[in-house]
């Protein structure tokens, strides 16, 4: 696949799911007053950033034609480990502790990534298996209690604000430009599509196509372990049972933004907007007092007429 | 174009909402509970919603599903806070992080009465809830008593981490503690199902044959899995104790045909009206008189001024003897 016919492929989709994104904001402006006031706004930026930063990491997966089921549990495992660092007496810089979250979860990525690219065993069977496991060892880990009492300083990464910013939405927000220019403008970043596009042909024109599948893992493995931090700094104590069910709206969120699950066609903007559906729809149906029964019905109708738009808007071409 | 349609539209919108508000005065009351798939907390959504003071408009009651999360609750806060709910009533999924989630409604001015499961937090308007150390206690109690003070005795408990099951396993201890010829064969988490309970129970019989004595549960749900997996069996369950706690109406038949020895139940209405009396005092002021009837229920529980920082709303034990007086209800 040429680069120029690529491009416009990718734009194009984008262009859907910008329409159907519109669409649902215009409505909702509609609907309810509180929606476009600036309090609103900063907690929608705020609630993505967790959802956002997993489908970041997903996102790599996604290209590199893979699956993570277990970014939810390592997410949990990563935040046990991080609170532990600054709870109580074992009061360290937050540093250390979100040095520790994002190792947590890169260790724990690199054991997805090491069976799937060396052993080759099937990703959605190893991050399966992993998802079981991970949540086991955070139980394991304070014998299944939480951790709460957690530093001033850590939990400023979750409740604070930066010129007005919540610091998590500032987090979100350099992962994913350092992650739009990794994936656009670095040799790294076009072998990620090269494997997901063709991993035999990518293989024989020189890409070290494992060490590239298990990178993807590693990576998907820091972002949750970075995304834990946030989430404990906001609940302000590491929950045993954080990020159960988190893999499924990271891997919607990918989806929706247009990359393809057989790999190699997407990008981190478009997950971005991906997150964006995902986070207004459950913060306007809230503003809107929908009961929680018709909200997961509404929820699942707009994910798919978002991709039914974005698959419409691609056949025109 | 788009951006001015949508500027436009929330100006409009603002200004008719802004019109309405002064018109009649409403209260817009927000209940964050932690998951409507609980039955408890179905039967407590039920008993707020028949409040008379959301039935006659006075209360505008919007329902927010935590979907056992905790971000998803401190999620909803915020939006409250962005919508300028006048108050809300709040049942954590955690009672640690629940605190940081009532520091900021309170600063933003959102008052926060808690019911059902604790807050860590002394911010809190008032708490109308029970005591789920005590409920532990009971329900250990019971089976031990009608085990004669000694056996072999398997644990079914709540969710890995969760509050209530942390309180219920605590007061549980405390009773364990006092009896040293009773030894817990096994203990482990059902997540408050009855399935899960179920498996649970068979494997254990199968591992400790005619070796268990008494099951105490700490929730109604796993002990009625217990008592399904003995049935299954062959085991006579009348023989063997089976305590649990909730109330659920399942149980309170189990109880009635003596497979189960005692449900203790949580008063759901009390819990959820009283809760939104208090509330609506804190709103309203002195003048303020309480319109649920649940406060003429328990003399132990007054109301007094509406202005008490905790009501515990008692526990009642559902034995054989009562069980029918439940079940018409």
């Amino acid at each position: 696949m040429n680069r120029s016919q690529y491009f416009s492929f990718r734009t194009l989709s984008r262009y859907g799911i910008l329409i159907a994104f519109a669409v649902l904001c215009v409505t909702l402006s509609f609907l309810s007053p509180y929606f476009l006031t600036a309090g609103n706004l900063s907690n929608i930026a705020l609630q993505i950033s967790v959802n956002g930063i997993l489908a970041i990491g997903m996102t790599f997966v996604i290209l590199a034609a893979g699956i993570d089921l277990s970014v939810g549990s390592v997410l949990g495992m990563a935040g046990i480990v991080a609170a532990s660092m600054v709870a109580g007496d074992t009061e360290h810089s937050p540093l250390v502790a979100v040095g520790a979250g994002v190792a947590t979860g890169a260790v724990l990525g690199l054991v997805n990534g090491s069976i799937i690219a060396w052993c080759r065993v099937p990703a959605f069977v190893v991050t399966l298996g992993m998802l079981s496991a991970a949540r086991g060892f955070t139980q394991i880990y304070n014998d299944g209690m939480p951790v709460p009492g957690l530093s001033d300083a850590f939990v400023f990464l979750g409740s604070g604000r930066l010129l007005e910013i919540p610091v998590p939405v500032w987090i979100f927000a350099a992962l994913l430009l350092a992650a739009w220019l990794v994936l656009e403008y670095t040799r790294y970043g076009r072998y990620v599509y090269a494997v997901g596009g063709n991993e035999k042909s990518a293989r024989t024109s020189g890409v070290p196509t494992r060490a590239v599948i298990a990178s993807v893992y590693v990576i998907c493995g820091a972002c949750a372990g970075l995304a834990s931090i946030i989430h404990t700094a906001r609940s302000t104590t590491a929950l045993v049972d954080a990020g159960a069910g988190y893999e499924l709206d990271a891997i919607a969120a990918v989806v929706i933004g247009g990359t393809s699950l057989t790999g190699g066609v997407g990008g981190v903007f478009g997950s971005l907007i991906g997150v964006l559906i995902i986070g207004v729809i459950n913060n306007g149906l809230d503003l809107l007092g929908v009961e929680s029964y018709y909200q997961q019905v509404i929820k699942g109708a707009v994910i798919v007429l978002a991709v039914l738009i974005d698959v419409a808007s691609r056949k025109e071409t | 174009m788009l951006k001015k349609l949508i500027v436009t539209t929330a100006l409009l919108l603002a200004v008719v909402a802004g019109t309405q508000a002064q018109e009649n005065k409403k209260y817009k009351i927000g209940a964050a509970v932690y998951g409507v798939k609980n039955e408890f907390v179905q039967l407590w959504v039920k008993a707020l919603k028949d409040h008379p003071a959301v039935k006659s408009g006075l209360v505008n009651l919007t329902v927010f599903d935590g979907q056992y999360k905790h971000i998803t609750q401190a999620n909803q806060f915020d939006s409250m806070i962005t919508q300028k709910f006048d108050g809300a009533i709040y049942i954590p999924i955690d009672s640690n992080a629940a605190a940081a989630v009532v520091d900021k409604a309170v600063a933003a001015g959102l008052p926060v009465v808690g019911s059902n499961g604790p807050t860590n937090s002394d911010k809190l308007v008032s708490y109308v809830g029970s005591d789920d150390v005590l409920g532990g206690e009971l329900a250990a109690e019971a089976v031990i008593k009608a085990m004669g003070g000694k056996g072999n005795i398997v644990v079914l408990e709540g969710p890995v981490g969760q509050t209530g099951a942390i309180q219920r396993s605590e007061g549980i201890d405390k009773v364990l503690a006092r009896h040293p010829e009773i030894k817990v064969i096994e203990r482990k988490t059902a997540n408050w199902s009855r399935a899960e309970a179920m498996s649970l129970m068979q494997n254990w019989l199968t591992a400790h044959p005619n070796q268990i004595h008494g099951v105490i549960g700490e929730n109604d749900e796993m002990a009625l899995g217990a008592v399904a997996a003995m049935k299954q069996a062959g085991i006579d369950v009348t023989k063997i104790p089976v305590a649990g706690i909730d109330g659920v109406s399942d149980a309170i038949k189990a109880v009635s045909k003596g497979e189960m020895i005692l449900s203790i139940r949580q008063d759901a209405k009390t819990q959820a009206q009283g809760a939104l009396d208090v509330l609506l005092r804190k709103l309203i002021g002195q003048d303020y008189k309480p319109l649920s009837e649940v406060w003429a229920v328990y003399p132990e529980m007054p109301w007094g001024e509406g202005t008490a920082t905790l009501y515990s709303v008692p526990w009642t034990l559902v034995t054989k003897e009562n069980a029918a007086e439940f079940l018409k209800r």
